[in-house]
């Protein structure tokens, strides 16, 4: 098993967002993490990154216990990010922010991975140029990139299709099952295009009000639970 | 007084010298503030104990002057990192309480020196070619303060080096942009913080060193300093690059005004000069661009 969470719960300040989560995550699993806007959705991948005022519960990950480790070391257990809205250094060139991403590898290579250039050849060709000037596709395909350069077991993507265009929508799609089928990489991600959670993970959780009110593998995911926890 | 064009020259040769001076003064204030945020109201009397610092090594230990300017760069370094574990670590997030704390730091650190070395001035002996004139020419400035102007270019140069060439740099700049993101990708935020104030303190500490020399060692000679380096950080926006320019502009400005009328009437109009610049370009002139904290 990779990732075995029990009993999470998160604060912001002192309002409880999530209340009791537990789930576990074997490798090479894609997790589609599923509810409305303010479910708390975003708050589980900040969570599970250590980035919330106030957490507990456990989160292993194999058999480290991270729940009390900072943000800091986390990523060194091989956890990449990928945040809502990207936030991508946007004063940075894409070298550099790629760059960024390699100081978290546990192994201290500090390089441009050859990975990163080979999926986003647009970077590739444009890595001198500041990070602020891509367009939002194109900035995704950053985040992913910086999220890769840390060599990750495991990519927690937050909402990687929100503001884009349809055409990209189907190309991002297509880099993370490329990474989670042949990379072995495991992921879990926030999504609201259904269709995009479908082709692409196996397994769900339905989060409603802070709590799990779902989960399965993706087939049990049935038109009635997105009818009831999905359409606003 | 006549004027002529070598007069002038010189005027704008010491107005380098003066604007390296600030410069130089400045550089620790502007990366404490650019990365941080720390408006620090201690960094007069940093640069202070640095002046102290050197005279110490010198009067008690013999060290040569030129090895004391490197030394207290060291210990005041330190003496800043002490600072920030023990009190400012605690308030990043409260930029007002920083203000007051440092200020309360300022005012500890001035009565602790005046109570140790007392109120009388004291003196640095630098080397005898360091006192000399060199001459470009009809031009004529003391070699110290060529060792200064030239002092200022070498940090300079080695702070953008740093900034900007190193991963360290990386870090230092991605903690600027976004905290949040920078440890999310393993950059530990305390760590960077602490060693920028520990080495703008050091900063502090070696343009002490040099202002020892230049002038008196007084426990009260940061509160000149400091006025002048919050001018410079303040006109520059907190960026490198603007205090670099903000320190030339209102050192040939101060240097100019000088010649033409006199050095009090050249402060008076600066100010007011600087006042009336900001009132349009609050922002500075090169602005970091990060978001107002």
């Amino acid at each position: 098993m990779l990732m075995d969470v029990r009993n999470l719960s998160s604060w912001y300040g002192k309002t409880q967002i999530l209340r009791d989560l537990s789930f576990d995550l074997q490798q090479g699993q894609c997790l589609c993490v599923l509810g409305r806007n303010g479910v708390g959705k975003t708050t589980l991948m900040r969570s599970l990154m250590g980035l919330c005022d106030k957490t507990t519960g456990s989160i292993r990950m194999l058999d480290n216990e991270l729940v009390d480790v900072p943000t800091h070391d986390r990523c060194k257990e091989g956890i990449g990010y990928i945040p809502q809205g990207r936030q991508i250094f946007g004063k940075f060139t894409v070298r550099e922010n790629i760059l960024l991403g390699s100081f978290a590898r546990a192994d201290g290579k500090t390089e441009v991975p050859e990975l990163c250039l080979s999926l986003f050849p647009y970077l590739a060709d444009n890595l001198d140029r500041r990070a602020g000037l891509l367009s939002g596709g194109q900035q995704q395909q950053l985040a992913i990139a910086r999220a890769l350069a840390v060599n990750p077991k495991m990519l927690l993507l937050d909402e990687p299709t929100e503001g884009i265009q349809p055409n990209i929508v189907a190309e991002i799609g297509q880099t993370l099952k490329m990474l989670n089928k042949e990379m072995g990489i495991t992921l879990i991600l926030t999504e609201q295009h259904i269709k995009v959670a479908r082709a692409l993970s196996n397994a769900f959780l339905m989060i409603d009000n802070g709590r799990i009110v779902a989960h399965g593998s993706i087939d049990q995911l049935s038109d009635e639970l997105v009818e009831k926890h999905m359409t606003v | 007084m006549d004027y002529s064009w070598v007069t002038f020259a010189n005027a704008l040769l010491l107005g380098l010298s003066i604007g390296s001076i600030w410069l130089i003064a400045a550089l620790g204030l502007t990366i404490i503030y650019g990365t941080a945020g720390v408006i620090n109201m201690a960094h007069g009397e940093l640069i202070m104990l640095g002046a102290y610092s050197a005279y110490c090594l010198q009067t008690y230990l013999g060290v040569s002057y030129l090895l004391c300017i490197p030394l207290s760069f060291v210990i005041v370094a330190l003496f800043g990192l002490v600072i920030e574990r023990v009190l400012i670590r605690y308030l990043y997030a409260r930029p007002l309480d920083t203000l007051l704390a440092t200020w309360g730091v300022s005012l500890v650190l001035m009565q602790g020196v005046r109570m140790i070395f007392g109120n009388d001035p004291k003196y640095i002996n630098m080397p005898q070619f360091l006192s000399s004139n060199v001459s470009f020419g009809p031009l004529s400035l003391s070699a110290f303060r060529i060792l200064i102007i030239a002092m200022t270019a070498v940090l300079v140069g080695a702070f953008w080096y740093v900034f900007y060439r190193t991963h360290f740099g990386i870090k230092i700049r991605a903690v600027t942009q976004n905290k949040e993101m920078a440890a999310s990708f393993g950059i530990n935020s305390q760590r960077i913080y602490m060693l920028t104030f520990a080495l703008g303190a050091g900063l502090a500490g070696l343009a002490g060193s040099l202002f020892a020399a230049l002038s008196i060692v007084l426990p009260n000679m940061g509160t000149g300093y400091i006025v002048q380096s919050f001018l410079v950080v303040v006109t520059g926006g907190g960026s490198l690059l603007g205090s670099v320019a903000a320190g030339a502009l209102t050192g040939e400005i101060q240097s100019v005004l000088a010649y033409l009328i006199n050095d009090t009437f050249a402060r008076f109009m600066l100010f007011i000069l600087i006042v009336v610049f900001l009132r349009f370009r609050p922002q500075g002139l090169f602005s970091a661009g990060a978001t107002r904290r």
